[in-house]
This record gives structure tokens, sequence and C-alpha cells, in this order.
């Protein structure tokens, strides 16, 4: 590459010691950028955790903070899925609980005494910057250019596709696990290279650093046997290769099986067997290495080959059948879901039900990368000029990293690593092409004219296309033009990603904002109104009901009992609450009473047009419900003869007589003139007269009316059944009222 | 304000001497024996005592005359309280009311066996009062939790009623000649209250006039005599109970900044909602008829000069807040997340910082004197009562010698000390001059705390200097590390 | 079975006026030995009429449909198998009857007025009646509905929903037959394919190891991949759809949909997009003629830029108020 000016300028000898200084000083402006342009939330809002997920972390934190290390791993929370509880040391990966435990701990010992809320808050983007370096670090060894890292930290700093999960605030796995992943291929790249041992250990120390983190392990875990099974099968077995891998694949093992979570499943189910199939098939090539050293004789090695065919075949029908005999777990249901796409939807519903889970179409890539969508395919291309080890990688990842992020929105995530590599690559080679003082001297004829390196190249490389020697760009015009250019897609680019970041990814749906007539911010912050009073004027082992969604926020907020919260392990317990709410008031007043639920939460947007209602996820509560109880509800029983969904006064008598249905709109038409009531999410104009509730009562309505939260009646003291308890006192209210509730409204404490 | 502080710090320095002589005789002889009864050596000759009831706490005031009837000079007057009343007294002051320059006279708890009901207030008078001399004492207290709803719990458009008990004639432990007791309320609307025979040309206690009860004057009463009455009276306000304010006063040298946080553990005593919250009725509510017995808001006029303000609760920020700093003034106005009806909680965090010469003086022996208010809670128009206070001063770290003077009653003050706080980039720790107090009321709000204390050159430059040494610590490692990254990859 | 003919024409000839006359028990035993013989059985009007009378001690599974393709019921014609399947496969598990439950088929064709007097618009659908009287009698004799909501199902799904709907009763599984034919060709396909390319290896390897095939497929596959395939492929999303005045709307509107050629559109245009790319960093700087390659430098950097401004384009178009373009399509 004698194209490259950085060269040239390192050539002059004394600009070495400069051009790190320069390197390290970019790099650390890059990882400011990267964490700078995460902070629009804190800037716009608050220093808050984001969504669902979060809460729980944070609370885990707090926790983990409060109680110690050892306390935290053995924690059985008895606050969530009640009755059952939920042993939930073993089932979380604690990597990042401790690791901001252990930045909390740090900062004190330094005398910073920092809140542990704003170290949460705060680390996702700390780690963006991070992640960057890693980048940076991962293209290096990819090229000799050594712009291309700069732009891949760049580029990996700014990326939306990232940013959307480690924005300020969104203190969730994927804020560590990014990094993680990434070093970790950048460590395992290292190690091939060099065949080094140590290499190989540090790839398996964050490889289970990783494992500990983020569920999303298993995605290294299958795409490093890849790769070294593509190698193997392109001829370049190497005992580089077979050091680098048995170092990683033993110690990773073993460091991934510390984890609770994980326990056994390394050597148990499938998703885990390529890695160990690639161990075992890596042992036996060596073995064959050797015989055929030992043996040079050209029938022997086809034997041998043949053997080495023939045994993995074998292994693979093992594997197929201790599969199928039950000795292996199959696929299990989210990983399967990834390749059989048909499966979720059909088989379980609730991972069906994410949003995350969805199949990804194009406006989300162009949306997420922007010009680097493009690029991507050139960088690759580019890789396979000269098909080194590491390009292989790089190869191998794009092709699965772009197809699991067409399956799922949610590994967009994995996927942007690698194109922010690629796309470094291809834009590092334009401009060593094109950004360069020095043109060749048009002669006909003479490929040597190209330099020895390019000819060297020329030889070296396969692809048809670099068959010809490198000779480089004779006009300034061409230079400027393309140069030019491409500054201009690269501002775009930084423009893209600024807005996106600041109109997308950074509303921490807690707190909604809304703009006044006259453009001023107003805030909509129904959500914590509903929570604060919850904490502050229910019993404090009062249970809440409510979809699965908010589980995680009222644990870490209102700090009370739920039923079932954001970790769905337990499918039927979430279906005994669609059904609760599905069903007719005479139905679900018994399982809540069974389930000794005080309240009942539900999201309401109806007042003001806010689309993440419950109404709008009721469907996939039926549905949910309908997976365990067939007979009892009915997904069809919610649609009109005509087949639509409607809320309005043409609602099929279900869903008129649904709990979830009273309790969103109960007294809501008593907030506007008779029959001009609206639902302003819906848009439609509701009944005159609206639901009456007899089982449970309203206890307490947000601002906004986003929040409604109702008390569940004890049983009648009269023995009377609700329905008629609630009838006499509509009849007369008064003197009942104050009677009858008086005393057991004093909940002073 | 400059004067004010020069007149403080001598103030302080002569005044400490006091509050320590009588922090320590008050800790030697107030225990007596379980079958102490005072001694009847005075007698009331004319006393009126004076209810008010127009807060949401009791603010009691008692002008009694006094003769001392014994052969020798008496200083020891004995106040009577049930004690349940004692466990919510607050606020005590007593002064002569004929020469206001005697100042406030020393009154405290007498401590004796905690069984019996009758506990007393001893009223130590400055000099003697001499066999048959008469004295005129003007004995204020408030009484906090003084009131209970009734009925207990109220729909939530209703009108709001509260109920408390006391004593037509004022408890005394000495003979009373002379006695009358006026109750004052908020409001004309005082469905009912406790008739007694009268007396004299009176035929009926007690008489009425607008939003005012009069009971007596009676005639000689003996000693203890309790006549209870009973009244019952509308209060649509909030009944705003503080049960715990911390507040933490941080003063900065190097920022010349005073910064003040404030956390309120506030509780509605009022009547509860008989049937739960409505917001329909609620969002009604607020056009047709907006005075109600919920708290809806919370003003807080702070000192000119108070600069971003800010609010939350357990869960983050509350946006529903208001902040107007001017010339004039400083208002913070904020609203809870919810309407605060009876019987709900809603505790809550405020702060705000202001530049430290509006508080801060240096003195010519080259100590500090900072002089602060006590107790900055919200002036509402229903009154708050605080039943536990505690102030923590924070001293910038390495102050010594540190002493103060308050201008609240000395006998609300249970403890005070000094202890050490450690925050960002201390090493050994900030002092922290941290005062309990206890059944304090928004009437005490402004009244003065002064602290004084040396502040060494040296000291000053700890900080500096620690983090100077430390960063350059890290600078050492970092390049050491560097190095020896750089020889292992050298090596391959 | 020898008798079996002669009572199945005297029944046949019994069925319409004899219904009411015959006992539910007899009944049961004609339509099963019908059903032995061949299942699901085909009814006609009266037939359905007699074998759904009341009071009856059995259940009757009817499945009313439409095969005749002048109904175009692609639903029916593809549910029809499924039902044969498992009518066949229940009846040839419980030959002696103990689950007490005839399948029957009843085509439109056939059976108008059925339908008719159901009033149903409707096909296929699928009805369980059950016994009103006998040990196993449900509360109503109307019939159970089974709604075909999600296209049509598989055999195991609705015998599924019929044993849900038989407590207590033997529940044959559904068997499907083994598909010799497939696997037979497969294996020929297979060892056919394999001699094949070891007969042209030599051949075949220079393309296996070629540098470029690879290049290609894996580019191709990320493009796909990129632009949206897998979501197509899940979702099954119409490849066009026609706009209200008889055009043809290319790209969906609205972030979270597209149309299978839209997504071939923006295949192409990454295609391009990243081909001119390639070609500006390693064809033109292998140009040897300088002329040449100044005009190759420019033509790609043209077609890279205006296609770029189209991409953003097309994109505002799908994200309204998506502030940034290029010229020249602003």
């Amino acid at each position: 590459m004698s194209a490259d000016p950085l060269h040239a300028l390192a050539s002059a000898g004394k600009a070495k010691s400069t051009r790190s200084v320069l390197r390290v000083v970019i790099l650390a402006l890059i990882a400011g950028a990267a964490i700078a342009s995460r902070l629009f939330s804190v800037i716009r809002f608050e220093s808050i955790i984001h969504e669902f997920d979060p809460w729980f972390n944070f609370r885990a934190t707090k926790y983990l903070v409060a109680h110690g290390f050892y306390k935290f791993w053995d924690w059985f929370d008895d606050r969530t899925w009640h009755p059952l509880g939920r042993v939930t040391g073993g089932t979380l990966y604690p990597g990042l609980m401790v690791t901001s435990g252990v930045i909390y701990h740090a900062l004190r010992a330094l005398t910073i005494p920092v809140d542990i809320r704003n170290i949460c808050v705060l680390l996702a983007p700390g780690f963006s910057g991070l992640t960057a370096i890693a980048a940076y670090l991962l293209t290096n060894e990819m090229t000799t250019s050594n712009s291309a890292g700069l732009l891949a930290a760049a580029f990996m700093g700014i990326a939306p596709g990232y940013i959307s999960r480690s924005v300020a605030g969104s203190y969730d796995n994927e804020a560590i696990a990014i990094f993680l992943l990434v070093f970790t291929f950048y460590l395992w790249i290292k190690a091939l290279k060099q065949g080094s041992m140590l290499w190989g250990a540090l790839c398996a120390l964050f490889y289970g650093y990783m494992v500990a983190s983020w569920g999303g392990y298993a995605f290294i875990t299958c795409l490093l046997p890849l790769h070294a099974f593509v190698l193997i099968c392109m001829g370049r077995y190497s005992t580089r290769l077979y050091v680098s891998y048995t170092t990683w694949y033993a110690l990773g093992t073993l460091a991934s099986m510390q984890i609770p979570f994980v326990g056994f499943l390394p050597v148990k189910t499938s998703e885990h067997m390529p890695a160990l199939g690639i161990f075992g098939f890596l042992q036996l090539l060596a073995f064959l290495d050797y015989v055929r050293s030992a043996i040079p004789s050209r029938q022997f090695q086809t034997f041998l080959w043949v053997f080495a065919g023939g045994s993995f075949g074998l292994g693979l029908a093992a594997l197929a059948i201790a599969t199928s005999a039950g000795f292996i777990a199959p696929w299990s249901g989210r990983f399967y879901s990834l390749w059989d796409t048909g499966y979720a939807k059909i088989h379980i519903p609730i991972i069906a039900s994410v949003s995350e889970h969805q199949p990804t179409a194009w406006p989300a890539f162009f949306f997420d990368l922007n010009m680097l969508i493009w690029l991507f395919p050139v960088g690759v291309y580019l890789c396979f000029q000269e098909l080194a080890d590491q390009h292989v990688f790089i190869v191998v990842y794009a092709l699965f990293g772009s197809y699991f992020a067409g399956v799922m929105v949610r590994l967009m995530l994995t996927l942007t690593p690698v194109v922010c590599v690629a796309a470094a690559i291809a834009v590092s080679t334009l401009l060593d092409i094109y950004l360069t003082a020095k043109s060749p001297k048009p002669v006909e004829g003479q490929p040597a004219d190209g330099g020895d390196g390019a000819a060297k190249k020329a030889v070296k490389s396969g692809l048809k296309s670099t068959s010809k020697p490198l000779i480089g760009v004779y006009g300034l015009y061409s230079k400027v033009a393309i140069v030019g250019a491409l500054t201009v897609y690269l501002l775009l680019f930084v423009l893209h990603c600024t807005w996106v970041t600041s109109n997308a990814y950074s509303s921490p749906s807690v707190v909604l904002a809304s703009r006044l007539p006259d453009g001023s911010q107003h805030i909509i912050d129904d959500y914590r109104e509903a929570y604060q009073w919850l904490r502050q004027n229910t019993r404090e082992d009062a249970k809440i009901m409510s979809w699965w969604d908010y589980g995680y926020q009222i644990g870490g907020m209102a700090d009370r009992p739920t039923l079932v919260d954001n970790n769905t392990w337990n499918n039927t317990h979430i279906a005994t609450v669609g059904k609760a709410m599905s069903s007719r008031e005479e139905v679900s007043y018994p399982i809540m009473r069974q389930h000794e639920v005080d309240y009942v939460l539900v999201v309401f947007g109806g007042l003001l047009g806010y689309s993440g209602d419950d109404i709008n996820k009721f469907l996939w509560m039926v549905r949910i419900a309908e997976g365990i109880w067939p007979d009892e509800v009915s997904e069809r029983a919610f649609f009109t003869p005509r087949g639509e969904y409607r809320v309005d006064g043409d609602a099929t008598e279900t869903m008129k007589n649904s709990l979830m249905y009273k309790m969103s709109y109960y007294n809501y038409n008593k907030l506007f003139p008779p029959g001009q009531a609206m639902d302003r999410m819906r848009g439609v104009r509701l009944p005159e007269v609206g639901p009456s509730l007899s089982t449970i009562e309203e206890a307490f309505t947000s601002e906004n009316w986003i929040i409604r939260i109702y008390k569940v009646k004890d049983l009648d003291n009269l023995g009377r059944d609700h329905a008629s308890a609630a009838a006499f006192d509509r009849g007369h209210k008064k003197k009942k009222a104050t009677k009858k509730r008086g005393p057991r409204l004093l909940r002073v404490d | 304000m400059k004067t004010s502080a020069v007149f403080s710090t001598f103030l302080s320095l002569l005044s400490l001497a006091s509050a320590a002589s009588s922090a320590r005789d008050s800790s030697t002889s107030t225990t007596l024996p379980a079958t102490f009864k005072p001694p009847q050596v005075f007698k009331n000759l004319n006393l009126v005592h004076v209810i008010s009831a127009e807060k949401n706490y009791l603010k009691e005031s008692i002008n009694v005359l006094i003769e001392n009837i014994d052969k020798a000079p008496q200083d020891e007057y004995f106040l009577p309280f049930t004690a349940d009343q004692m466990s919510r007294l607050g606020g005590v002051e007593v002064k002569d009311r004929k020469d206001a320059t005697a100042g406030l006279f020393v009154a405290e708890p007498v401590e004796f066996d905690q069984e019996s009901d009758i506990q007393y207030l001893r009223i130590r008078l400055p000099k003697p009062l001499a066999p048959g001399a008469q004295q005129t004492l003007g004995i204020n207290y408030y009484l906090l939790k003084a009131y209970s709803p009734l009925p207990v719990a109220i729909k939530q458009e209703e009108q709001q009623y509260l109920t408390f008990t006391f004593s037509a004639y004022c408890p005394s432990a000495y003979t009373t000649t002379k006695q009358k007791t006026d109750v004052k309320f908020p409001s004309s609307n005082i469905p009912d209250y406790t008739k007694l025979p009268g007396s004299g040309d009176i035929q009926e206690f007690p008489q009425k006039q607008g939003s005012k009860l009069t009971y007596g004057p009676f005639d000689e009463k003996p000693a203890g005599a309790v006549e209870p009455v009973r009244v019952r009276f509308e209060f649509n306000k909030p009944v705003n109970h503080v049960s715990r304010l911390e507040r933490d006063i941080e003063v900065s040298h190097w920022g010349g900044n005073v910064a003040f946080e404030e956390r309120y553990t506030l509780y509605h005593r009022g009547a509860n909602l008989s049937s739960l919250f409505n917001r329909v009725k609620w969002q009604q509510s607020q056009y047709y008829q907006p005075t109600t017995f919920a708290l809806k808001e919370i003003k807080f006029p702070l000192r000119v000069g108070s600069v971003d303000a800010y609010y939350y609760d357990v869960i983050g920020n509350v946006s529903t807040s208001r902040f107007r700093s001017n010339k004039r003034e400083a208002l913070l106005e904020i609203k809870p997340r919810y309407p605060v009806f009876g019987g709900w909680k809603y505790p809550f965090t405020i702060g705000w910082n202001s530049d430290a010469k509006n508080f801060l003086r240096n003195t010519a022996t080259g100590g500090f004197v900072l002089n602060v208010p006590f107790l900055e809670g919200p002036r509402q128009l229903e009154g708050v009562e605080y039943e536990q206070v505690e102030v923590r001063v924070i001293l910038p770290e390495g102050a010594e010698n540190v002493k103060y003077h308050t201008s609240i009653p000395t006998s609300s003050i249970t403890e005070a000390g000094v202890q050490i706080h450690k925050t960002f980039l201390d090493t050994i720790g900030r002092t922290a001059l941290v005062i309990k107090a206890r059944n304090l009321v928004d009437d005490f709000r402004d009244r003065e705390l002064i602290v004084s204390y040396d502040y060494p050159f040296m000291a000053s430059f700890r900080k500096p200097l620690v983090v100077f040494g430390s960063a350059i610590a890290v600078f050492m490692s970092v390049w050491a590390v560097g190095n020896v990254k750089l020889d292992f990859e050298t090596k391959k | 079975m020898r008798w079996l003919p002669s009572f199945l024409s005297v029944s046949l000839l019994a069925a319409g006026s004899l219904a009411a006359r015959k006992s539910s028990e007899e009944r049961f035993k004609t339509y099963h030995a019908k059903s032995l013989s061949s299942t699901p059985v085909k009814l006609g009007d009266s037939t359905y009429r007699e074998l759904t009378s009341t009071p009856r001690d059995y259940t009757v599974a009817v499945l009313l449909t439409a095969m005749d393709p002048r109904f175009g019921c692609q639903m029916c014609r593809d549910f029809g198998p499924e039902w044969d399947l498992l009518s066949r496969s229940w009846v040839n598990g419980d030959k002696a009857g103990e689950s007490r439950i005839v399948f029957g088929t009843l085509d439109f064709a056939d059976g108008r007025d059925i339908f008719m007097s159901l009033g149903l618009q409707t096909a296929p659908v699928l009805f369980l009646y059950p016994p009103t009287v006998g040990p196993h009698a449900a509360a109503s004799p109307d019939p159970i509905r089974y709604d075909f909501t999600s296209g049509a199902q598989q055999a195991e799904q609705v015998h599924s929903w019929v044993a849900r709907h038989l407590p207590d009763r033997p529940h044959p599984p559904v068997k499907r037959p083994i598909n010799w034919v497939k696997w037979i060709s497969t294996f020929v396909i297979l060892s056919g394919g394999l001699t094949a390319s070891y007969v042209a290896w030599p051949y075949i390897l220079p393309i296996i190891q070629s540098r470029t095939v690879w290049a290609a497929v894996t580019l191709i596959s990320i493009l796909l991949f990129t632009s949206g395939h897998m979501f197509n492929h899940i979702r099954n999303v119409p490849y066009v759809a026609g706009d209200g005045k008889g055009g043809i709307r290319y790209f969906a509107n609205g972030f979270q949909n597209q149309y299978g050629l839209e997504t071939q559109i923006v295949a192409a245009m990454y295609g391009i997009l990243a081909l001119s790319g390639i070609s500006l960093a390693i064809k033109v700087p292998r140009i040897s003629d300088p002329k040449a390659q100044g005009v190759a430098v420019f033509v790609w950097a043209a077609i890279l830029f205006v296609m770029y401004s189209f991409l953003i384009s097309i994109f505002r178009g799908k994200n309204a108020g998506y502030p940034f373009a290029l010229p020249p399509f602003m």
C-alpha cells in the first residue's frame, strides 16, 4: 500500500511517535463522541432508567450493592411471580450488575461516592466508547491501512444500529455485551493469527465475561466454530488454528459453566454442539496431520482425508441420534425460531408477541445503518482480495450476521459491528487510493509501473477483477470528485445518525414528552405518578396484577409484588393473567382471589391517544390465554362477524364483558358530555353507557388516564355475590359507602 | 445583613456560654422523686388561656399573673401536662409580660416516673420572686397532632371536620382565682361544642362570637381542676404533618456556595376517603369547587438569591414544579405527583443553592460565622407541623472549633453534636454539626441558626493537593503500564 | 363382511323416510359400517339430516365444504386431504367404534339445502354434533363449530380439537402414511448428483475453488438479507399491490411493511451502489489508460451519487419526516 499518505509520513521516521499520539487523541475523541451522542435523553429529561428490562437490572444492581455478592448469587425473589417467586440469582446473567457494582465500589474507594443510579444510567454510553476502541483494534487486524481502524471506530461509535440499545439509561445486557462481543472477536483473530495460547486464553476469558453478560453469547459459540470449520474446508488447517481454538474452547467452556444460569448447557444443548464437534474434529485433524507428516504417501493421504470426512459425518450422525434420543436438548425455543421462522408464531406466542423479535423490513436496515448498508458489501468484497484467515472470519460473520439481523430486529445489534468494520475497510481503501498526492506517470503497457507491491498482490490475489496490477489514479479531478463525494456521504451519515438518535432512540418510554401549543415541552409523567401512589399508599405486600410488560417497572418503581413480569419464564402463569384480563368478571374474580391480587393495573391510552396501551396489546393476552385454555378463551370471539377488532358500540359481547375492556373504559364516558365519549387512540365513539364493575373498584387513575389502578373487593360482608351488592350500592350509595368501606380504608401506618 | 451578621457574631460568642450552662444544670437537676408534687407556693390571681385552632396544630398561650404565697422567695413555677400532651408539646417560650428585657425564661420538662399521667414543665424565674410579690408570665407553646377527623372517612368532594378535646379550666398546679379560656377557629362553622352551665350573669358557656368561643370567666378553682370540653369544627384544608424533616446545609468555601437540601416525610392526618379516589370527580371539582382538603400545592418562599432549585422523590425528578427567582423573591412552588388525601403519604426532596456571601462572614479573629435560617419549610395557609427535625450543617473539610447558637426554643432541641461527613474527594471527612429538634411548627421558620468555626489556611489546600497528587499518580501508573505493554509486544 | 352391501342398500333405500323410526343405535351401526368401508362418509341432504337427527348417542363430525373448482375455495381443497387423513387414521385406529364418532363430508354440490338451512356463506365449516343421549350426552344438541381462522389447519390440530370434545373416549392418533415416492426420488436424485459430481469433479473443482464465485454468492445473499428478504419470507407479504386506481404500487407505505418487488428493487439498488463502490476501489485504479480511467471514475461516481440520492428519496417516502436528501431526487 505505497499509496498510503500516513505510511509516507511514517517513513519519514520521527513522525512515528507523533502518529501514535495523534491516533490516541483521535480515538479518545471518537470515544468521547460516542458517549456524547448517547446523552440526548439525559439532557432532555433526566438521568432515568429507560424502558422495561433495565428496571429489573437496576433493581438487581441495587440489591447486589446493598447485600453483597454472595447474597446476590443465591437471591430468591419472592416479590415477583407471586405466588411462585423467582430464583433470580440462578436465572439471570450477572455480568451487567456485577460490572456496575464493581465500578460503584471502585469509585467509593476513590472517595467519589457516585449514586448507583447514575452509574447504571451512564454505563451503556461508557461501554460504547470502549466498543469503538475494540472495533478499532479488530479492524487493524484486517487491513494494513491505518485509516480503516479509526473509521471503524467512528462508525461503531455513532451507528444507530448500536446506539438503539446503548443510549444513556438503557441499562440492559446489550450495553456491555456488544463491547465484549467485538473484543472477543478481536482476541480470537489475534490468537488465530499468532497461534498464541496467551491470546487464546484471553479470548476465553472475555468469552466467559460475555457469557455472564448476555444470552447472545451463543452467537460467538456458533460463529467461532463455523469460522474454524470454513478454514478447514478451505484446507487452511494449521497448528495456529488448533492452538487458538482448543485453548479458547476448553477454557471458554469451563468459564461459561461457572454461570448458574448456563450451568451444563454447553454440553447438553444443540446450540453448543457445533463448538464441541469442531473441537473433536480438530483433535482428529491434528492427529491425521501428524501421521501425514510422518508417512508421506499419496494414497495414504487420500485415505486419511476420506477417513476424516467419514468421521466428521459419523459425528454429525451421532449428534442427530443423541438429540433424537434426548441426551441432547433440541434447539431451545428462541434459537430454534431463528431457523424455523414459522415456529414461534404457532408454538410460542409469547416470543412472537415481543416486538423486538419481529423480522426486519428493509427501511429498518437503512434507518440503522444508512450508508454503511451499501458500503458493507464493498468491504466484504475487498476481504475476498487477499483471503487471509481473518478475512474469512469477516465474510462468515457478515453472512450470518445479516441473516440473523433479517430474521430478528433485535439482532441488528450483532450485525452492526461487522458492518462497521467492512464499511471502514471499503472507505479507507477508497481514501487510500484517491486521497494521495502522487499520481503514476501515464506509461502504457508496462504493468510493472504499478509498483512491485501491487504486482505481488496481483499474483496472489485470486479475484479475477484484481488480476491486473494496481496502477493508481491519474487525474486530479477524479481524486477531488471521489473524495468530495465521500466527504458528502460521511457528513450525511453523521447528520443521519444524530437525527435518528435524537428522534427515535432517546425517549425513556417511562416519561412521555409532548409539545404544548406554544411549542414548549410538556412532560407526561403518568407512569411514575401511579407507581409512586402505589408505593406510598398501598400495603407493603399488596399484590399487583398487570400485563407482564409492566412487571419490572412495578417492581422497580412501585416496589410491590407482581404476578408476572418481563422475565417470561412461566407461560402458564402469564396465560392465567391473560385469562383473568380477557374473561368476564365472574370468571376472573376467583382467579384474582386465588392469586391474592389486591390491585389490578391497566394502561389506557384512549384519552391521550397513547398507542402502547393494553387494549392494543389485548389480542396477545387473548392468544396466550387461548394457548392454555382453548375452550374458555377464544380469539375469534373478540372479532366482530366481519372480522374487525372493535371497541365501540359494535364490539362483540365477549369484548364488552372482558375485564380489560371494562377496566379501560370504566367511568371514561363521564368525562365527556353524554354520548360524546371518544377513544382518541382508536378514533372511535364509545357507547352512551359505560361499563359497570362489580367485583373491583377504581382505586386510582393518573392525570392523563394512562394508568388506571383498580382494587379487588373483598368478599361481600353480607355474603351476597358482588353483582347484587354493587347493584344495591348503586341504588342508594350514600349510606352504604361510608358505613361499608369506611374502616377498611383506614390504612394509617 | 452585614450589621446583623456582626451582631450575630457577638451574640453567638456570648450566648454560647449561657446555652452551655443551661444545658449543664438541666442535665443534673431535673430528675425528681416519683412522689413529687409541686409545692403550693404560688397562686394564679388572673389567668387567660388562649387556644388557637386556626392552623393544623394547636397554638396555646397562657397569660397568668402569679403571686408568691410562701414565706421564702421562690423561682420554680410548674406547669402540668398529661403524658400524652408532653410527647406532643413543642416550642415552649416563657417571658415576662411586663418587661421584655428579661428575655426568655428557661423552661424544661421535669423528668420523673414515666408512668404517672401528670408530667410537669418547670419554669425558672430569672430572679426568685419575693414573698407576696407578683409577676405576669406569658407562656406560649404548641401542641402537635392535636386533632382527629370526624367523620373519619368522607367523600372526596365533602367538607372535612376536625375535633379535639381540652379542658375549659386551664390545667394548673396551683389554685386559680380567676380565669377564662378563648378558642379561636379558622371559620365560624363550628357544628358542635360542649356546653357548660354558666355562672354569674352568663347563663351558659361558651359564648360564640364569629369564629371564637369563650369559656369563662370562671371563679376560683383548686389546683389540678379539669373540665373536659370537646369541639368539632370545619377545617377544609389539608392537615399537613411532617413526621421527619432532614435539612442539610453544605458550605463550600472553594465554590463560594451554600447548598441546601431538605427531605420531607409528609403525611396527611385528615379524613380518609370513604370511596376510593375518583379521577373524574376530581377533574370536575377542579372547575366547580376548587377548595378541597386534599393537598394540591406546596409553596416554599426561599431566601432571595436562591438559585437552581430541584425537586424529586424516590423514583426521580418531578416535573410539576415552578421556581421564580428574581431581585425581590425566590419562590418554589411544587405540586405532589398526586393530590394527597387524608391518610396518604408523600415523601419528597427539594434543594437549592445560594451564594455563600449571603450567609457567610469571616470575623476579625480569622474564623467564620454562618448565619442561616434554622427552618425554611413551606408557608401554607393551613400551617405545617414538624415532629422531628434534623439539621446538618456540613462545614468544609478540616473546619474546627465549631460553636453554634440558635433562636428556636432551647427546650425543643433534643440533641446536638459534631460528626464527620465523608463525600466527594474527602480524605479525613468534613465536619458536620448535627442538631436534632422535635415538635416544631412553621411559625419558627426563619428563626436563625448561627454557627461559628475556624478554618485553617492549610486545610483549605488539602483537597487540591490530594487531587493533584492522585492525578499525577494515575498518570505515572498509566505510563508505567504503557511501557510494560510495549515491551510485551516487542517480545514477539 | 358379505352381508354388508345388501344391508347398505337397504339402509340407503330406507334412509330418508325411515330416519325417524331408526333408533340412534342402528344409525350409528350403519354409518360406522359405512365409514369402515370408506371414510369420511360422503353425505347428501337426506343422509345428513338422518345422521344428525336427535336423539343420538354418538358424535358426528361433519365437514361442510365446496370442493368444486367453480367455487374456487382454496382452503377447502387444502384442508380436504387433511380431513380424509384424519378420519381415516381415526377409524382405522378404532375399528370397533368405541369412540362412537362418525366422520362425514358434505359437499355443497350435493347439500345445498343443508347449507341454506344452516345459513352458511363460507366454506369450509367443521361441525361437531355432540350426543344428546347416552353416557357422553352434552347439554345442548347444537353442533360445536370449528372455525378456520388462521388458514387451512393440519390434521393434527383438528385432531386435538376433536379429542378435546370427546373426553374419556379413545382418540386414535393421526398416522401420516410414509411418502415412499418422495424418499425414493430424493435418494435417486442424491445418488445421481453424487455420481455426476464425481464424474465431473475436475470441472466442478475450479468453480468451487474460485473466489469470484464465492464472492458473488456471498454478496448476493448479503444483499438479499439486508434488503428484508426474510421479512417477506416470514410475513409472506404480497409481491405488489394495486393502488385504488388500477395502477400498481411498488412501495408499501409505512415503515414496518414492504412488498416483494420493493425489496428486490432495493436489493438491486444496493447492488448497484456496492458495484460502483467496488469498481471505484478496485477496477478503476487498474485502468492503465488515463482518459479511460477518468471517464470511468466520473461515470461510476455519477451512478453512485444518483443511485444513493434515489435510495434516500425512496426512504423518505417510507419514513415521513425524514429530513435529509441529495440532489437530484430532492
